[in-house]
Parts: C-alpha cells; sequence; structure tokens
C-alpha cells in the first residue's frame, strides 16, 4: 500500500501528490461491490414501539414518575392484604387516634405481646365483634390446629400461645400490668395440637399490634386503610372513565371522521353542542337525579348487572354515565382528527387505490397511526376523572361511606381540619401524587410516541 | 491584504459537527472556498451532504446541537467566528441576509408583509422614520416585481400565493442591501413556472443591488442558469468544484458525473436514458474510512477504501478531491 | 364580522335553549316533588303543584319556561327563599356580582400571571428558573382546587390568623386573597405551562429563523415573533378556563362561605327548587357561552389566518 504520511487532504497539486507517495499497482485496480459494502457499516433499524420504548426509557423524568406511580399501586392494591385493619371496619376505642398512635387497648397489649408467641386480643377486632365468640373455636400454628371451647362470649381477652411454655392460653386484659406489659394469670386452654369439631370458627393470630400509620377518624376507622382502598377507588374510577371516553369517543370520532360529508357534519355539531354545554351544572343535576333511580334500581333488580352495580355503589356509576354522556368529546375530536390527517396521508390513498376495504384500512393503517394518540389521550384522561370524582365527593356526590375515595376522604376531613390536619393531608397527597405522575407518564408517553417531535 | 480585497467571503478548512446522544455527526468537515465580490456561488448535494448547515454557520443561525468546531470564516476581512452574538445580530440582515426553502412558513403569519419587511430595516437602523422605512419597503417590494407594492404591504402572509411570499422574502433579504445573500433552496418549494421567475427576479436584483450571492440547490438546473462557479458537497465535503462551464461540461469527480447523468439535458443530442445513483447517502455517524463517495461509485478502486482522497488542481481554480486524478501520475511514477 | 357574530349569537341562543331544556328533564326526573316532606298530604302537594304550574304537561310547563325567560321573567323560589323573585335572589342580593366579580378576577390573575411565568420559562429554558417554574406548574395542575383551598385556609386563617376565614360579602380586599388564589392557582399553572410548550413549538417555527437572519434582537423575537404565535393555543383554552373557573367557585364559595352563585346552585340542586336551578344553569351556562364567544372574538384578533366564518379550514 501506499504511503500517505506525507500528505494532507488539502493538497491541491497531483503531482506534489505523486512525489510524495509511493503507490503501489493494486492501490488503482477497481475494488469489488463486496469490499464497498464493506465501507458502510449499516445501523439497525428500529421498530416504531422499540424506538418508542427507548426514549420513554430515557426520559428521566417520567421514568421515576413510572416507578413512583407503581409504589402508589402497590400501595393501593397490595397495601390493604399486609395490614390486619379494612377500611369499613370500626374500631372501638380506637377514635381519633394520630398517627401511629395506639389507643390505650392496644398500647396495653402492645406492651404484653412480647409474652406471646403469636396471638388474637379482642380489643384489635373491628367494634361489633370484639368478643371471642361463644362455643367451638380454634387457632393454627405451624400447620397445627389447637381446638378451645368457650363457655360464653368474652370481652378483654388475649388468646395467644405462651412463648415460655408453647400452650395455648388466655389472658383477661385486667391481668396485665400497664406500666411493664407483665402478665399474670395465664389460663392454659390448650397445650397439644388437637382437631376441631364441626363448625368450629378460627381466631386468626398475629404476632404484635399493627399501629395505626396515619391515624384513625372519628368512629375508629384506620385511615391508612381506608387512604388504601380510596387510592384503589380512585384510580379503577380513573381507569374506567378513561376507558369508557376511550370507547365512545374513538367510535365516535372514527365513525365521524371516517363517514365525512353530511354525517360528520352533524356529528360535530353535536360535539361542539356538548363542548359548549358548562359540564359541571349538568354533573350536578345529573348526580342527583340518578342517585335514587340507580339505588332504587340497585336494590331491586335482581340481575347480576345490578348486583355488580351495587357493589360499587350508586355514586361511582353516576360518575361512570356522566363520563359516557358528556367527557368523551375531547376524545371525539381529537380521534377524528387523527382520522382525516391520516386519510389525507398517501399510503391510505395508495391502499385506497389498491382496492382494500374499510375495515382492512381501518385496521392495517388508521388504528396502528393513532394508537399513540389513543394512549395518550387515555393517559391524561385518568387524572382528569380523578380529579371530577374527588370534586363531586368534596360536594357530597361522590362515593358514601363507608366506602371511601380519595376525594371523600379529603372532604370527610375537611370538617375537622383545624383539630386532625393529617387526615387531609394523606389523602391528599396520595390524590397529588397519583395525578401528578400519570401526567408526567403522559408528557412522556406523548413525548416518546409522537414522532414528529422525535430527534 | 490584496487577498482580502478581492474576496468577499473565505471559508477555510469549515467544520460543523452536531453532538447527538448517538454521536459526533461531521455533518460539515473541512470545506474550503472563496467567493468574490457580485459573485454567484452555487452549492449543489443531496439531502443531507452539509449544505444548509454550512450556510448556517456563515450568517450564525447554527442551532444547538450544532458547533463549528474547526476552521475560519472571513467575511469583507472580519473574522466572523470570533463575533459574538450581539455582533453576529449587527451582521445579519444588514451584512449578509438569507432567504429560505419554504416561503409558506418562514414568514410570520400574524403580522403583515409591510410590518416584517420594516422591521428587517428599523432593527438596524433605530433612527429610520416609519415614513422612510415604508417608502423603502414598497421600493423593494416593486424591485422584485410585486404588482400593487402598496396594498401589499397590510396584507398578511397567508393572503399570498407561494411565489409572492418568496419574492418578499427577497426583498425582505435585500432591503438593507447586504453584501451576501445566501439562498437557501428559494425555489425548491414552488412550481416550476413560478421558479423560473423567481430565479428570473434573483438574477435581475442581484445586478442592480451589486450583491454576492451564495446559491444552495440540489438543482442543477437552477446552478447553470444563475452561478458563476459551483461547489459540489458530498456527504460534508466539498467533492468538486469550479467553473460553471468546468462543472457542467468537464466534470472530474464521479459523483458530479453521476449527478448530472441522473438529470435531464435539454442542451444535447439524443435521448439518453437517465441515470439514477445507486444507493443512499452515507450515515454521517458511521462514515466509511475511505472516500465518502466509494460506496456509490462505480469508479471505485482498492485505494478509495482506505484512504480519503485529497484535492487535486486541475487548473482554472478547477479541482476535484478523487484519487482517479492520482492514476495515471501514479502509473508514470511506476513505470519510471 | 357582524354577520358572524349575528351567527354565533344565534347559535349561543340555541345552545342556551338546549341547555333548558335538558336541565328541565333533568330537574323532573329527580324523583319525588319539591313539596314533599314528612307531613305533607296528597291533597296540599297537589294544590301547591297547581299554584306553580307543576301539574301541567311537561312540555307546556318548558314553553312557559322559554316564553317567560324570553319576556325577562326567571319566575319564583319554591322553596329556598319561598315567593321571592328568581331574578331578585341573583341578581339583586349580590350572588351573581360576588360569582362575576371572584371569577372575572381569578381569569384575569390566570392569565396576566399565567403567560408572563410561562414566557420567562420559555425564554431561560433549561435554567434553574425554567426547571423551577417547570416544577412548580407540574405539581400545581396536580392539587384539586379543594385541597388548595383547605390548607391555605387551614394555614392562614385558623394558624397565623392573617387572613379571615370567612370571606362573606368580599367587603375588604384580604378577604379576596385566598379564594382567588384557590380558585386561580391551577389555571395559573396551566397556562403558564401551555405558554411555556407553544413558546417553544413558536421558537423552532421558519419565522422566527427568518427573523433571526434580519437581525432582530433577541428580546424582539420573543416578544414580537414568538409570543403573539403563542397565544393562539393559550386562548382556546381560555374558553374551558371559564367553564373551570365556574366549577372552581362551587368548592371556593363553600370552602370560604361566600354567598355566591355556585355555592347557591348546589343548595337548590338538593332542595329540587325547580325555578332557581333552572336560572341559574342558565345564568352560569350564558357565562360560559359568552366567554366562548369573547374567546373566538380574541382568536380573530391575534391570528389574522382565521376569517371566522370558516373556523375549521
Amino acid at each position: 500500500m501506499a504511503d500517505f504520511s506525507k500528505i494532507s487532504p488539502f493538497q491541491v497539486d497531483p503531482s506534489a501528490i505523486e512525489e510524495a507517495v509511493t503507490f503501489s499497482p493494486e492501490d488503482f485496480e477497481p475494488a469489488s461491490e463486496g469490499e464497498k459494502e464493506s465501507m458502510v457499516e449499516k445501523r439497525k433499524s428500529v421498530s416504531y414501539w422499540k424506538d418508542a420504548a427507548r426514549r420513554f426509557k430515557a426520559n428521566h423524568v417520567s421514568m421515576v414518575a413510572l416507578f413512583i406511580f407503581i409504589l402508589v399501586l402497590i400501595f393501593a392494591f397490595i397495601g390493604p392484604k399486609l395490614i390486619p385493619y379494612s377500611y369499613g371496619d370500626q374500631y372501638r376505642s380506637s377514635q381519633k387516634l394520630g398517627p401511629r398512635e395506639f389507643s390505650e387497648g392496644e398500647a396495653l397489649i402492645a406492651k404484653a405481646s412480647s409474652y406471646f408467641d403469636g396471638f388474637y386480643a379482642t380489643a384489635l377486632q373491628p367494634g361489633s365483634i370484639t368478643a371471642v365468640m361463644k362455643g367451638e373455636q380454634y387457632v393454627t400454628k405451624s400447620g397445627k390446629t389447637y381446638a378451645f371451647t368457650q363457655e360464653k362470649n368474652e370481652e378483654g381477652v388475649i388468646i395467644g400461645f405462651e412463648k415460655s411454655s408453647g400452650n395455648l392460653v388466655k389472658v383477661y386484659e385486667k391481668d396485665i400490668d400497664p406500666a411493664t406489659g407483665a402478665v399474670k394469670n395465664a389460663t392454659v386452654l390448650a397445650e397439644e395440637p388437637s382437631e376441631p369439631a364441626e363448625g368450629a370458627s378460627e381466631l386468626k393470630l398475629v404476632k404484635r399490634v399493627f399501629p395505626h400509620m396515619f391515624g384513625t377518624d372519628s368512629v375508629g376507622r384506620d385511615l391508612m386503610a381506608r387512604t388504601m382502598y380510596g387510592a384503589r377507588v380512585s384510580i379503577l374510577i380513573g381507569i374506567m372513565a378513561a376507558l369508557i371516553v376511550l370507547i365512545i369517543g374513538s367510535i365516535y370520532g372514527a365513525i365521524s371522521g371516517l363517514s365525512g360529508g353530511t354525517v360528520d357534519f352533524i356529528m360535530m355539531r353535536i360535539v361542539e353542542l356538548i363542548y359548549s354545554i358548562p359540564e359541571v351544572l349538568i354533573v350536578l343535576l345529573l348526580q342527583v337525579v340518578l342517585r335514587e333511580p340507580l339505588q332504587e334500581w340497585i336494590d331491586h333488580s335482581g340481575s347480576s348487572l345490578a348486583h355488580a352495580a351495587g357493589a360499587l355503589g350508586s355514586g361511582i356509576i353516576c360518575i361512570f354515565i356522566t363520563f359516557a354522556l358528556l367527557y368523551w368529546v375531547t376524545m371525539a375530536r381529537i380521534v377524528r382528527g387523527q382520522v382525516l390527517q391520516l386519510r389525507k396521508q398517501e399510503y391510505v390513498t395508495a391502499a385506497i387505490a389498491l382496492g382494500a376495504g374499510n375495515k382492512r384500512i381501518i385496521r392495517r393503517h388508521l388504528l396502528p397511526n393513532c394508537v399513540g394518540a389513543l394512549v395518550i389521550t387515555t393517559c391524561l384522561q385518568i387524572p382528569s376523572a380523578i380529579f371530577l370524582e374527588s370534586f363531586l365527593s368534596f360536594l357530597g356526590l361522590g362515593v358514601s361511606a363507608p366506602m371511601a375515595s380519595l376525594g371523600s376522604l379529603c372532604s370527610d376531613a375537611l370538617q375537622t381540619i383545624t383539630l386532625y390536619p393529617y387526615r387531609l393531608i394523606y389523602p391528599a397527597v396520595i390524590l397529588t401524587i397519583i395525578v401528578l405522575t400519570l401526567n408526567l407518564v403522559g408528557d412522556g408517553l406523548r413525548d416518546a410516541l409522537d414522532p414528529r417531535l422525535k430527534k | 491584504m490584496e487577498e482580502t480585497k478581492k474576496n468577499l467571503l473565505e471559508v477555510k478548512d469549515l467544520k460543523v459537527s452536531f453532538f447527538t446522544p448517538a454521536g459526533e455527526v461531521k455533518a460539515v468537515d473541512g470545506i474550503s472556498y472563496n467567493l468574490g465580490y457580485n459573485e454567484v456561488m452555487g452549492i449543489v448535494g443531496e439531502s443531507g451532504s452539509g449544505k444548509s448547515v454550512e450556510a448556517y454557520s456563515i450568517i450564525g443561525l447554527l442551532q444547538k446541537p450544532g458547533k463549528v468546531v474547526g476552521g475560519s470564516i472571513t467575511f469583507d476581512g472580519q473574522d466572523l467566528l470570533s463575533f459574538d452574538e450581539e455582533q453576529m445580530r449587527n451582521v445579519r440582515g444588514k451584512d449578509i441576509s438569507m432567504i429560505f426553502q419554504n416561503p409558506m412558513t418562514c414568514l410570520n403569519p400574524v403580522y403583515t408583509i409591510g410590518n416584517q419587511l420594516m422591521e428587517a430595516l428599523q432593527c438596524h437602523d433605530d433612527k429610520i422614520t416609519k415614513e422612510e422605512a415604508w417608502d423603502r419597503a414598497v421600493h423593494m417590494l416593486e424591485l422584485v416585481g410585486i404588482n400593487n407594492a402598496e396594498k401589499r404591504m397590510t396584507q398578511y402572509p397567508h393572503e399570498h400565493s407561494g411565489g409572492m411570499r418568496q419574492r418578499a422574502m427577497i426583498a425582505m433579504a435585500l432591503i438593507s442591501e447586504p453584501k451576501l445573500l445566501i439562498a437557501d433552496e428559494p425555489t425548491t418549494a414552488l412550481d416550476v413556472t413560478i421558479q423560473a421567475q423567481i430565479l428570473d427576479v434573483m438574477k435581475d436584483i442581484q445586478k442592480r443591488v451589486n450583491t454576492s450571492i451564495i446559491f444552495i440547490t440540489h438543482n442543477l438546473g437552477v446552478v447553470a442558469e444563475v452561478c458563476d462557479k459551483v461547489s459540489v458537497m458530498y456527504a460534508g465535503k466539498i467533492v468538486e468544484q469550479g467553473d460553471v462551464n468546468d462543472i457542467f461540461y468537464n466534470p472530474q469527480h464521479p459523483y458530479t458525473k453521476a449527478l448530472l447523468a441522473s438529470m435531464p439535458r435539454l442542451d444535447e443530442d439524443g435521448h439518453e436514458r437517465l441515470i439514477p445513483i445507486e444507493g443512499t447517502p452515507i450515515d454521517l455517524l458511521n462514515p466509511p474510512q475511505g472516500c465518502n463517495f466509494g460506496p456509490r461509485c462505480k469508479e471505485c478502486r482498492k485505494i478509495c477504501l482506505s484512504k480519503k482522497p485529497p484535492y487535486a488542481d486541475l487548473g482554472n481554480g478547477h479541482i476535484s478531491a478523487c484519487w482517479l486524478h492520482f492514476m495515471e501520475g501514479a502509473a508514470k511514477k511506476e513505470e519510471a | 364580522m357582524v354577520s358572524y357574530t349575528l351567527k354565533r349569537v344565534g347559535a349561543a341562543l340555541l345552545t342556551l335553549l338546549l341547555i333548558m331544556a335538558i336541565t328541565f328533564f333533568l330537574m323532573n326526573a329527580i324523583p319525588g316533588s319539591p313539596f314533599l316532606t314528612e307531613k305533607s298530604t296528597p291533597q296540599q302537594i297537589a294544590l301547591a303543584n297547581a299554584k306553580y304550574g307543576l301539574d301541567k304537561p311537561l312540555i307546556v310547563q318548558l314553553k312557559n319556561y322559554v316564553v317567560n325567560y324570553l319576556k325577562g321573567d326567571l319566575g319564583t323560589s319554591l322553596k329556598m327563599q319561598e315567593g321571592t323573585p328568581v331574578k331578585d335572589i341573583i341578581f339583586h342580593q349580590g350572588k351573581f356580582v360576588l360569582s362575576i366579580k371572584l371569577g372575572l378576577i381569578s381569569l384575569a390573575v390566570a392569565v396576566i400571571i399565567g403567560i408572563p411565568l410561562g414566557c420567562i420559562a420559555a425564554y431561560n429554558r433549561g435554567t434553574w428558573l425554567d426547571g423551577f417554574l417547570r416544577v412548580m406548574t407540574t405539581v400545581g395542575v396536580a392539587i384539586p382546587g379543594f385541597v388548595l383551598a383547605t390548607l391555605l385556609l387551614a394555614t392562614f386563617a385558623v394558624k397565623l390568623h392573617i387572613l379571615p376565614t370567612n370571606s362573606g360579602q368580599l367587603t375588604d380586599w384580604k378577604s379576596y386573597i385566598m379564594p382567588i388564589i384557590s380558585m386561580s392557582f391551577y389555571y395559573v399553572c396551566y397556562v403558564a405551562k401551555l405558554t411555556r410548550t407553544s413558546m417553544l413549538d413558536a421558537i423552532n417555527q421558519d419565522y422566527i429563523r427568518t427573523a433571526r437572519a434580519k437581525g432582530v434582537k433577541t428580546k424582539m423575537i420573543v416578544l414580537k415573533h414568538a409570543l403573539r404565535n403563542s397565544l393562539i393555543p393559550v386562548i382556546t383554552y381560555l374558553g374551558p378556563v371559564t367553564a373551570g373557573i365556574i366549577t372552581g367557585s362551587f368548592v371556593v364559595e363553600s370552602t370560604f362561605q361566600i354567598p355566591g352563585l355556585g355555592k347557591y346552585y348546589v343548595q337548590c340542586v338538593m332542595s329540587r327548587d325547580y325555578p332557581v336551578i333552572m336560572a341559574t344553569t342558565v345564568v352560569l351556562s350564558a357565562l360560559v357561552i359568552f366567554m366562548n364567544l369573547v374567546v373566538d372574538i380574541a382568536y380573530k384578533i391575534v391570528d389574522p389566518r382565521i376569517t371566522l366564518t370558516n373556523k375549521e379550514a
């Protein structure tokens, strides 16, 4: 090969170069196709979704938001399984506790808990079933059952395994020393594993007294359990409402955009009309109007649909109906816009020219190209639904007790805001985090899915 | 000193890179040329060859992540790269103007044509009165062949056709009588008949206002029509440069040849088939080690695979960067 | 312009008519009667129904509403303030004035603070100031109005005693502060976000490049060329803002105990005072529709491309 060390790319005199460089004869032999191709390093082509995923991952803010949102999801959906309290149960003598506070009874049991190796305490049970029931009962430990018989319903008792002896014992709360937690007078109920009789009820043992992390409300309901439950309800309302909007809006928008002409004109005038109605006024009216008939239907219709609706409560159903009636217009407009825009694209014209049917065009061309806009709008619809629900709950029109949503929890907390500000803070912060993270994830999705912003 | 007197613009070994997350893209990789007073130079190349980037770096409109990483730009004896933003602003629109490809989007839709024309004067001259600016704007519009100029002044861009808007853009660029006009594909977005009109306007007005023009285009026909000399760019480098006649009738670089073979010509007999250039432009993120055009070149030699070709001086300012120019000499030397 | 305005006013009246019809049928779909109490007999209810014309067929009742409204007669209250003309309740008892005052000030605050904040953020893109504003606005649009209102109340009125807990008739400037902040904060943040985005969008447009090539000063590029174009999406958003501010007024008026129209609306829906529900709905809707009209005309002023007769094009 030639020696190039002496030439610069700006040398313009051929003879100078020829003098400076000794070429070898093969330098000027034609290069083969293979050699030419090997000069170019081909970059891998990336699919739209892979590219979008890469962009989303590169967006740190959205990734952090997604991570926090997943944490909230875990809090809302897995959390209730991890704590011993339930959203509806009212714990007698545990009313109005602050965060991490124990009621007197709970504090006493907490003190004595080291005496036991797993225990059941009546004071830790919700108000109406505080007593240890009369009759045959059993507890389980390491897969073995220990049965015992109760002569009468009793309150203020702890049943558990004595750490020192391993026996199943019963201790009365009054026999615990409030200062040291020392236990006197433990009655042995069972020493060996035994088979419970038919119809015996099981007592669930706990290892320690679980604190009320967020405190309790005025009727002794655990606020963390309620916040978890409320977050779950709010998220589900948001997702359901967004799906309703997605389905109605995209079908309406697609029909309008694809039909064109008079149909499109009329459909869009309807959208404009709904758009100019101040929806909140109608929502409030609707809430009041629908509430009673819905309750009636839920109570008296035996259908499974009514049963399912009953589980949700009339307030939530009202919110869904409201969304189905009024809130789909934005989605319809966006979808119609997308459809109109895409219909003008050459590849769609080409597909039509090739004789592709409407169905095929929708499935193969319009849908994949609309997906980005649909995902983004739906994602951003969720927080707005959560907002609306919380607003209605604030006005006393959302979900009804003992059910809870973040909005109703905030609203409940308002009456006592000066005394117990934390009751507002926890659900409000969770609500804000949900809306914030969803907004940020939605923004990230928009940046990732919208190729126009591709850098 | 004499050198700067002769040339309005001297670009030496200019290098511009874009620093993208995927790596450094050498959009302009060491180009040099001189442009004399009243001279019209064409820069030809396909999309992505770095023509526009080069122009933006002259007028200081290079946007992040683009950055000039080497070389020099001397304009009228001044080193433009040493100017700060405020100094550059004073040059822009006054000494160097630019017109762009798409007249439909290049005028601000919410202000009248007159407002935008007068602004070009007012932002360089605080003392100019409104009446004076108005008169000069009207005069300029008439000069670029817009009838009814007074009325046009009060109209908005959307009330004008593409050709009218491009005329207005030209008027706006030339209103402060700049020494250099950079026209970045000024006719590409227009209908063919309008293209011809705009070219006529530009040729005509160039003579009247005595300005040099850098004409950026991918259309060789346009170049033949208006330019004195031509630089052909490929993948960030000038591959061939010379007098317009040399480039058209005596092209030396395989890329220029291929480019000419790919366009229809009316001045030659016979009905030759148009020959497309095979392959696609190279990926500037991963440029080849050898000649950038190598992978697509019909004449590619072994030496082209590994080493970038230097320029060969072909006389009369005609230079070309191709190893083929060295083949003969090398063969002779071998014999000797 | 005149014919367009007339057309739009016609469409607005049609919308109002439709809203009246919807409201009317929804009102009547509320189970029970406004006069149903625990001790009322069927005869008493029938008598009361007859007195207020509620025994007539629905369509006739609706027609009566429309005819009376055209005459400027909004009817009399059935329950809330029995026998009082609704017009007096809404307009003369200061309810409307209070709500309008709060609404307009909040709207003005949203625009006057939101747009400059957005500009500042866009102008200083990538700096700590932009970062701070982005965090503020992003968090701002995630805080429900009632939470903000309550937190403000708890902090400034209850804890610090700087501001009054009861804003009442909004007699002094202090009583405005918290209601206005609660109502406008979300929209300040939203408008700022929107302005920033559309400003950055505008800055990437070709005409900005042209302006730069002309040698226009950066400040002028932002204030003259980018701002006006970026205002277009912001103005589009102002229609929904008005509706949103009315929503906000429901919350704010009950939190700060302001006897405005929003609070009253919720009360009269609950108590089924038909004529008051109808009148309040119509008045508030008219307000929103009127604002939409204003927005469309403002649109025309900012964007000369819009020819008003054909907005879609």
